[in-house]
């Protein structure tokens, strides 16, 4: 039995033998272990775990905060980008040229001028203060952006055929979408999907700037207070690597889950 | 497709090599030659460390640094980084020495040495125009909010003493003054001198409070165990004043909080 060759196409994905899965993952493991094992060993640092260790409350708030702000988030960008995506393919074109200049405007400009100018300058003027609402609803219409061009490549991605062929046995352009369009535009969209969720979640730190007291903010006072930089930062990164992972880990399983059924 | 395989385990060769160099070219990175002198500072701090319009840094931690390294025969690169990451970069030997507007506390003596003093100033607020609050005492209060810039020693006393108000932590010192401004913070906790200024500059809708609450005073870091350094550094800094080198930078710099503060009848020494 050969273990470390599988044949690429990976439709065949459930054949790999346990032995060869295991011989491999651990193969690709001990590479990049071995890397940083070997980095870290170089440094120069002297480790004080206990100066950190005291702020673990810190953490765990910070955690939990932008668990809460990323799935708020998370869900409230999915309908954004729903609707402007749907808005794109409007026939209303006041409608449409409102949701492509929402698009064109957010994916071209950086982030944290937009969080900078919706708290300070839009809310302000609105009267909303709560940096937490703003945090929430910049990120989401952040991230909105970039999954309504996902969600509209998905439905793209189904062929005018396809739709001739619903309207030529009859079905309503709602039906259409229903059963035609979304059903194979979900596969399409599920992991570039998972990669911009993952990307929100990271997305969030930049709220710290206002003053939002997420994890990496939280982080990074820890930092300021024991200077201890790399025992402040090495648990962020294991924090949002606890986030992001099960996103991708469900992705990865809702693809299989409807490979056949389209 | 053998083409490719072939192609795969030939850099397979080489792969690991490059790694390792790579690696070890990280690891050997340190700034610091034999005659030159690194010195970290974030330029974000005027009229003390900023850079000109041609994006040179300036401001009279920089003028210091120079005059240092004239003392000491050394040449003197200015390295730029956020202020947080001043004392890892000490620690870790990327740069020699802050000359940053730091102040010498205690934690801070923990992980790092400090030179002598060379100038004094203290904690105050920067608070809206019209707020009742007259001092430190009315701000720890339910419900009021206090701003400050994340790793300054403002921060660190917000943290330690403000138990019932809530603590804004700010990267910028632009966005803590814009959260008084615009009521968002009932207070900044800041150094008297940028106080003053952020207060000239939005004297429409703020109000300093100078009288400081906590005295502390600024020093050059240096890596602990580089005592010798820290002589040499000690006796510049001495021979600096007696030269009149602060007076002198203090007119070119800060000519009108010089007068301010004389005025306002709060001691000024740099």
């Amino acid at each position: 039995m050969n273990l470390l060759f599988a044949p690429h196409d990976s439709r065949e994905g459930g054949a790999i033998p346990l032995p060869a899965r295991i011989v491999g993952g651990l193969c690709a493991f001990l590479l990049v272990a071995l890397v940083f094992a070997y980095a870290f060993h170089s440094l120069q640092y002297h480790w004080g775990w206990e100066s950190v260790y005291a702020y673990r409350q810190k953490f765990i708030n910070g955690w939990l905060m932008t668990l809460a702000i990323s799935a708020a988030a998370l869900l409230m960008s999915l309908v954004i980008g729903l609707c402007t995506a749907l808005a794109q393919r409007s026939h209303f074109l006041p409608l449409r040229y409102l949701s492509k200049l929402y698009i064109e405007g957010i994916r071209g400009t950086p982030l944290l001028v937009q969080i900078l100018v919706f708290f300070y300058v839009v809310a302000d003027a609105f009267g909303v203060g709560d940096r937490y609402a703003v945090g929430v609803i910049t990120l989401s219409l952040f991230a909105g952006a970039y999954i309504s061009e996902i969600i509209r490549a998905g439905i793209e991605s189904v062929g005018e055929s396809q739709l001739e062929s619903g309207r030529a046995i009859g079905l309503t352009r709602p039906q259409i979408y229903r059963h035609v369009v979304f059903p194979q535009a979900f596969r399409q969209t599920l992991p570039p999907l998972a990669g911009q969720f993952a990307s929100l979640i990271k997305d969030s730190s930049l709220l710290s700037i206002i003053a939002v007291s997420e994890f990496t903010l939280n982080a990074q006072e820890v930092n300021a207070f024991t200077y201890s930089t790399l025992e402040s930062y090495l648990p962020l990164a294991a924090g949002y690597l606890v986030l992001t992972l099960p996103i991708s880990l469900l992705s990865r399983r809702l693809e299989k889950k409807f490979r056949y059924e389209t | 497709m053998n083409l490719v395989r072939t192609l795969l385990s030939r850099a397979g060769g080489w792969l690991p090599g490059l790694l390792a160099a790579l690696v070890l070219s990280i690891a050997t990175a340190h700034a610091a030659g034999r005659d030159t002198l690194v010195v970290g500072m974030e330029l974000a701090y005027p009229p003390f460390e900023m850079t000109d319009t041609a994006g040179r840094p300036t401001g009279v931690s920089v003028d210091l640094a120079h005059e240092l390294g004239k003392f000491l025969g050394k040449k003197i690169v200015i390295q730029n980084m956020a202020f947080d990451g001043l004392i890892p970069a000490l620690k870790t030997g990327k740069i020699d020495l802050i000359i940053s507007s730091m102040t010498a506390n205690a934690e801070r003596a923990r992980s790092i040495d400090f030179s002598d003093p060379y100038l004094s100033t203290g904690l105050c607020l920067l608070v809206g125009k019209d707020s009742p609050v007259k001092g430190i005492k009315d701000l720890d209060q339910p419900g009021r909010s206090v701003a400050v810039k994340k790793g300054t020693t403002g921060h660190a006393w917000a943290g330690k003493n403000l138990k019932k108000a809530r603590v804004l932590v700010l990267d910028k010192e632009a966005a803590a003054v814009l959260e008084v401004v615009q009521g968002k913070a009932d207070a900044f906790i800041y150094d008297q001198m940028s106080t003053y200024q952020n207060w000239q500059k939005n004297q429409a809708t703020t109000r300093a409070i100078l009288e400081p609450f906590q005295k502390e005073s600024w020093a050059v870091g240096i890596r602990k165990g580089n005592g010798d350094l820290r002589k040499k550094v000690n006796a510049f800094l001495a021979d600096f004043r007696k030269r009149g080198g602060f007076e002198r930078l203090g007119d070119q710099y800060l000519k009108e909080q010089k007068e301010a503060f004389k005025k306002l009848g709060y001691p000024f020494y740099l």
